[in-house]
């Protein structure tokens, strides 16, 4: 048994599709898990101090019904694997669909199955880094804000989420390798992601050894990618 | 003389303790009034009451024709109107000092960048910080932060500064440059409420001086005459224990 380099250079033409796939599926769901988990994070503490201080009469019952849905969300997703929800939305999601509406048929293909699964995923963990980090901006900050006189959004907008942000990126890069990684489950529901890829091959020539050290290398230089675009952004931004 | 902030019988819990008992307190244009008294006997409550921060439990208080509680709503309004400045300084740390400045004109009253930058510019002139314009917070010393945050409050405006000692976090040699800032906007007849253990600002600059103790106004008079003649052995204790 020796290491065979041309059974890697081979096999990396359909890698490389593969890592596309992969890459595609996990930063189109990471860049909609971060807009959801940031709605849910704020919904989840909307109405308390942390964002404005205290709400009076209607919106103290919208702001109470936001945390109730965020938290509902949050902890469904939290509470169950990965690799079931991906299970859920492409095998149980349209019958589920086709008992409450009527409609039969409705189907996601596995990419956009993929896509919606790391979304819904990374927003419920993300959802908790933001409020973690909103809850951390120092309370006199929020204050000083608040004794100015500008709107609860201007505060949030302009103060709270600056300072957030910066707070956010450590955990939310976390959070972005965590699902870049995940991708790799949804060989499950037969998306020609780059560990299908890497079976697939390995079914038909059996060199295991070559084969997962390149697809382990090729995880290695996106989730590489990822850490080193966000330190970038890390170091331009402003001490403070 | 118009009102500007009025008492009437407010209280204020913290759930079970009750922190401000039944003040009844007037407050005319022009005042400037040094509130006194030992921690935990209410000032900074009172204080935070005024803009909202927080809500008082019971009684009426009118703040520029705005009741509080009953106009919860409006409470912006009222902080459009009151500046404040705090202990802590608590200056935006992603701002640089003129950003600052510029924040309430252009947030709060709707100016353009450049007249923002403008307003703010010749208020860092006034408290003599002109040339640290372009600096972040953490490079100032903290007499300039808490300066260039009297310049920020007092950029939106206000009828009103509120200043809950402000100079408590600072070393004695940088209390001096904040208290001159302070007593250079009392002198242009600004109504202050300033929470401070600085009897010389007090006696300098302070129309009025109130000792608070337990939830309540103990003694409320001139401040000159009540630092040479307390009235109540709790506020010649009181003058005693911050040295005066």
């Amino acid at each position: 048994m020796t290491f065979e380099w041309s059974i890697i250079v081979e096999s990396l033409p359909s890698l490389i599709e593969g890592a596309k796939l992969s890459w595609y599926i996990a930063i189109t769901g990471i860049v909609g898990g971060l807009v959801l988990g940031t709605v849910a994070g704020l919904m989840r503490i909307a109405g308390t101090r942390a964002v404005g201080g205290r709400t009076y009469g209607f919106s103290l019952f919208l702001s109470r019904i936001s945390q109730l849905v965020a938290f509902g969300y949050i902890e469904l997703i939290r509470g169950t694997p990965i690799i079931v929800q991906a299970m859920f939305i492409y095998f149980a999601l349209p019958l589920l669909i086709e008992v409450i509406t009527g409609l039969r048929g409705v189907r996601f293909d596995a990419v956009t199955a993929a896509i919606i699964t790391i979304m819904i995923n990374a927003g419920a963990y993300m959802a908790e880094i933001v409020r973690g980090a909103v809850q951390s901006v120092n309370k006199g900050l929020v204050e000083a804000g608040m004794a100015m006189g500008i709107s609860r959004l201007q505060l949030i907008a302009s103060v709270i989420s600056p300072i957030a942000f910066r707070r956010a990126i450590p955990p939310l890069g976390n959070q972005f390798i965590i699902s870049l990684k995940d991708t790799s489950l949804f060989i499950v529901i037969g998306v020609g992601e780059l560990t299908r890829q890497g079976q697939e091959i390995m079914a038909s020539n059996f060199r295991a050894l070559e084969i997962w050290s390149a697809v382990a290398i090729c995880y290695l230089i996106m989730t590489s990618a990822l850490a080193l675009t966000l330190r970038f952004i890390e170091k331009r931004m402003r001490k403070i | 003389m118009k009102p500007i902030i009025e008492f009437r019988k407010v209280s204020k819990s913290f759930g079970e303790t009750e922190v401000l008992h039944d003040i009844s307190l007037t407050i005319v244009e022009n005042e400037v009034v040094v509130l006194v008294g030992p921690s935990g006997s209410g000032k900074s409550t009172l204080l935070r009451c005024i803009n909202g921060l927080e809500m008082v439990t019971s009684g009426d208080l009118v703040v520029n024709q705005i009741h509080l509680p009953r106009q919860k709503r409006s409470v912006r309004e009222i902080r459009k109107e009151v500046g404040m400045v705090f202990q802590l300084f608590y200056l935006f740390p992603h701002m640089t000092a003129l950003e600052n400045v510029a924040f309430g004109p252009k947030k709060v009253r709707g100016f353009s960048r450049r007249e923002a930058n403008h307003i703010a510019q010749d208020l860092l002139d006034k408290v003599g910080l002109g040339d640290r314009g372009h600096h972040l917070p953490s490079e100032l010393s903290g007499g300039q932060q808490q300066r260039v945050a009297i310049a920020r409050a007092l950029a939106v405006k206000p009828k009103v500064m509120l200043f809950d000692e402000p100079t408590s976090a600072l070393d004695p040699e940088l209390r001096e440059e904040v208290l001159n800032v302070m007593t250079l906007v009392a002198q242009e007849g600004m109504t202050m409420m300033v929470v401070s253990h600085e009897m010389s600002f007090a006696k300098k600059a302070g129309t009025r001086l109130l000792f608070m103790d337990d939830g309540r106004i103990d003694e409320d008079g001139d401040p000159a005459e009540l630092l040479l003649n307390p009235q109540t052995e709790r506020l010649q204790n009181f003058l005693r224990h911050v040295g005066y």
